[in-house]
């Protein structure tokens, strides 16, 4: 009897140990902390220098998105050690260590959502706004408010200001800072049309201006196979991927490749937005007759076959453009060169893709919707010992981002944030046009604000060919360095469109409201599976009138009304 | 004193089994408080605000509640039938089988999907079943259209259901292949000299032979009502099959990991953790009483 009793102590006991220990590595972290915590508000207060190198070497844990199909790492260099974080090593004495890294998009949200929930954060990452708003609302962030004004540098803040106190009134909870913000180029908000070209000339067409153009085109293309391989298997329009979206929203405004968006603007559709109706009140763009009016002639193209069959379905809608199926997606300027077209060049040295500002509305105008000046969010762990460091790892890249190898994708620097004047990418192509002119010298070029403005000036003869104004494609030599190709013919291409004046529509708001915390995941469900389904024809046209109630009912009223009180001065 | 010195030794084998069972099994239980809270990871379970039944008030007011339930079963029980009368067949006709090096190489070649991920087997069906593929190639022969069949709903349970039946058929028929070898021989040479034909020896010894072994797994199974397979529908499905095949637990995974919504997640799962232990404890009376199998 004893001895079972003994033996039942001595299981006890194991998980005693099993149990104790766990906790104990929990507060055995807790207890340098504030010894390290002291020491450093000693050295914040000895000297702010935006640049100045630490002298004690700090170490910074970092969450990463990794781009899987990024293959310009040089052998022996990692996410975790290449140029750039040598160079930070080197100028900052920062060490970063990449705690958890995953696929950029879907993964690396999931990703942070876990880190979120389970309170385990790395030092520092780079999140979205949703993320962003749980984030302040669990107390998990540090405030930046002071090292912010301590240690940004002059254009770091220069640039921040150029949005009009945009970009921190979307970080600012309480009057204090609880991120660094971004400050993208508008350029990354403007979608249009990208098409090929080569496959217009062979079958004697003009580039589409009005949506009946584009289908006259798109049907050529689909039926008159451009590709000339005697079979009919080209495909129009490239649609969204798996998991890709429509349309961009108010939450995600940026750089939604493969969307919709210049077809639904060109009906003034606005799904996902947040405007203003002809009497001043709040309204959402999903709900109004002229998206479902869109979504008809999307059904009506997806009917004929002239949109991917496979779209939403397939994993990768990139592929379509490399392997020269497709010949008509819509997409932001760097969505050209930065995109597929290196591969699709590669695969086919003849595939000329050219952007367009189209289609165009009723009256013939371009009138794309806007999004936010800030898109990404850098934000530090509560208790962090060197919130300073990541400030200062921004100062750094956009001071020295031209010194870098860019063959060497930029999205290996760690916690990489874009820093645009808003107006970057419009000065750059002006100018870049000048250069080639012979009007301007890149020794010119040396102006405060545009830190690549410098080497675009330098590098772009390397890859444009005479004549310098024609931008088709065997104008351009990408072999001469594939790196400086994507980033100067993603500028002279992509840019172009963006040259004649357009309308612009803004959300009304970029951020989630109370309501929406709790309801939104439910209604955006709602709205992006009826769409869907309404243009793949699994749903009649007609299901839309029963969404816009569903929506309204489920809480989208309420929003609206939110919005509204929120948006009055 | 020596059997005494044996059962220590039985209570340390124990001791791993069980720290592990407390630790990822019972401690986790405590995060069942999520569903009645407005859960705020920076304070954590034990300081964020309790809102009592709010999240699964919230939970019956949406129209996915009805269709993940309704789905969830319907895929399931699918899953369970078809899991059990194709190995069931499967192994009587190889039963049948007298080259044995034959019924080697079948058996083998038929259960290795099973060691086969989800991951790896969706491309493949994916590849398989899309819009240029082998299947509407096939279609293609017989005047009909290509079909989508990954964009529609009225198909996508069904693909989910055989495909997962062909995956582990082969693997399930072991356990009957192995009940079978438990008939003993001699019933089939008395049958045989009764002048039985194959059909009645087959109707008459071996089936009854493997009824307790075919009522067991079948009970048994219940407990697995609601486990429609997350891994498989969530590498196969896209929004546009969210109708028919949105289980609980891929919705749980979307509700809760990408739209931050934990109380609501958790406050689902919780639904499906007490109906799958009413099922279970019920399929565990059912095995007693007609299989006559007890764990205790």
């Amino acid at each position: 009897m004893s001895k079972s009793r003994k033996c039942i102590q001595i299981l006890l006991a194991g998980i005693l140990i099993v149990l104790s220990a766990c906790s104990n590595s929990s507060s055995s972290k807790e207890l340098p902390k504030s010894s390290t915590e002291e020491a450093q508000t000693a050295a914040v207060e000895k000297e702010a220098n935006p640049f100045g190198k630490s002298e004690e070497p700090i170490t910074i844990n970092i969450g990463k998105e990794i781009d899987a199909s990024d293959k310009s790492l040089p052998a022996g260099d990692s996410p975790e050690s290449n140029q750039y974080t040598r160079y930070v090593k080197e100028q900052l004495n920062i060490d970063t260590k990449i705690v958890w890294q995953a696929a950029a998009g879907k993964d690396y949200e999931q990703k942070i959502n876990l880190s979120i929930a389970s309170n385990d954060l790395p030092d520092a990452m780079v999140v979205k706004e949703t993320q962003f708003r749980q984030m302040v609302k669990s107390g998990q962030l540090e405030d930046l408010t002071e090292v912010y004004n301590k240690y940004a540098s002059p254009t770091i803040k220069g640039i921040i200001e150029t949005t009009n106190g945009l970009a921190l009134k979307s970080v600012t909870v309480d009057g204090k800072m609880y991120a660094l913000p971004n400050v993208t180029p508008e350029a990354d908000m403007v979608h249009y049309m990208w098409i090929r070209k080569d496959w217009l000339d062979k079958l004697g067409l003009q580039p589409p201006k009005t949506m009946d153009e584009l289908e006259k085109v798109a049907k050529a293309f689909v039926e008159q196979d451009p590709d000339g391989n005697g079979k009919a298997d080209t495909v129009a329009i490239t649609g969204p991927q798996l998991g890709g979206n429509l349309n961009a929203d108010f939450l995600n405004p940026n750089n939604n490749n493969y969307g919709f968006d210049p077809i639904f603007a060109s009906y003034h559709s606005y799904p996902g937005f947040w405007l203003k109706d002809s009497n001043g009140n709040t309204t959402y763009g999903s709900i109004q007759p002229e998206t479902k009016q869109a979504l008809s002639k999307l059904r009506d193209f997806y009917s004929k076959g002239l949109i991917d069959k496979e779209m939403s379905i397939r994993k990768n809608a990139q592929e379509l453009i490399k392997n020269g199926t497709s010949g008509i997606y819509f997409g932001v300027w760097w969505s050209g060169g930065y995109g597929p077209l290196a591969d699709a060049y590669q695969n086919n040295p003849e595939a000329n893709w050219q952007a367009y500002a189209a289609p165009l509305d009723m009256d013939g105008d371009f009138t794309p919707h806007m999004g936010n000046p800030s898109n990404q969010y850098l934000v530090v762990r509560k208790g962090y010992e060197h919130p300073e460091a990541v400030i200062k790892m921004q100062n750094l890249l956009y001071r020295d981002e031209s010194k870098f190898d860019v063959n060497v994708a930029i999205s290996n620097y760690p916690l990489r944030l874009v820093y645009a004047s808003m107006d970057v990418m419009d000065v750059t192509y002006k100018m870049l046009q000048e250069v080639l002119a012979g009007t301007k010298k890149p020794e010119d070029l040396d102006l405060p604000g545009y830190n690549l403005l410098k080497a675009d000036a330098e590098n772009i003869k390397k890859v444009k060919l005479e004549p310098y104004n024609n931008n088709d494609i065997q104008y351009w030599d990408p072999n001469a360095d594939i790196g400086v190709w994507k980033r100067m013919y993603s500028t002279l291409v992509g840019i172009a469109p963006l040259q004649e004046p357009f309308k612009r529509t803004y959300s009304v708001t970029y951020s989630q409201t109370k309501t929406m915390e709790s309801r939104w995941a439910a209604l955006d469900k709602l709205e992006k599976e009826t769409f869907l389904k309404i243009i793949m024809g699994a749903a009649p046209l007609d299901s839309f009138d029963q969404f816009v109630i569903d929506w309204k009912n489920q809480g989208g009223d309420k929003i609206i009304a939110e919005i509204g009180e929120t948006a009055q001065p | 004193m020596k059997t005494k010195g044996y059962t220590k030794h039985y209570y340390l084998m124990l001791l791993p089994g069980f720290s592990w069972l407390t630790l990822f099994s019972i401690v986790p239980l405590f995060g069942i408080a999520i569903a009645f809270q407005d859960f705020n990871p920076g304070l954590g379970v034990f300081h964020s605000e309790w809102i009592g039944l709010e999240n699964f008030k919230y939970m019956f007011t949406l129209n996915d509640s009805k269709t993940i339930f309704f789905n969830t079963i319907f895929i399931a029980v699918m899953k369970i039938i078809g899991n059990m009368i194709v190995p069931l067949i499967f192994a009587l006709l190889l039963n049948e089988l007298r080259l044995a090096i034959f019924k080697k190489w079948i058996q083998t070649i038929v259960y290795l999907p099973h060691f086969l991920s989800w991951v790896i087997l969706s491309g493949i069906l994916l590849d398989i079943f899309s819009y240029n593929g082998p299947i509407n190639g096939i279609l293609s022969i017989f005047d009909i259209n290509p079909i989508l069949f990954f964009a529609r709903a009225d198909l996508f349970p069904f693909i989910i259901v055989s495909s997962d039946v062909w995956k582990e058929f082969g693997f399930n028929t072991i356990i009957f292949l192995a009940a079978l070898t438990g008939i003993n021989p001699s019933l089939y040479e008395a049958a045989a000299i009764d002048g039985a034909s194959r059909i009645q020896r087959l109707l008459n010894v071996t089936l009854p032979g493997i009824m307790t072994t075919v009522i067991l797994l079948s009970v048994l199974s219940l407990g697995n009502v609601l486990n429609a397979g997350f891994d498989q529908i969530f590498n196969l499905y896209n929004p546009l099959v969210y109708s028919s095949g949105d289980i609980i637990d891929t919705w749980v995974y979307r509700t809760g990991l990408l739209n931050l919504q934990y109380g609501l997640a958790t406050a689902m799962g919780l639904l499906k953790s007490v109906i799958s232990f009413t099922l279970i404890s019920v399929s565990y009376f059912l095995a007693y009483k007609f299989a006559n199998y007890r764990i205790f």
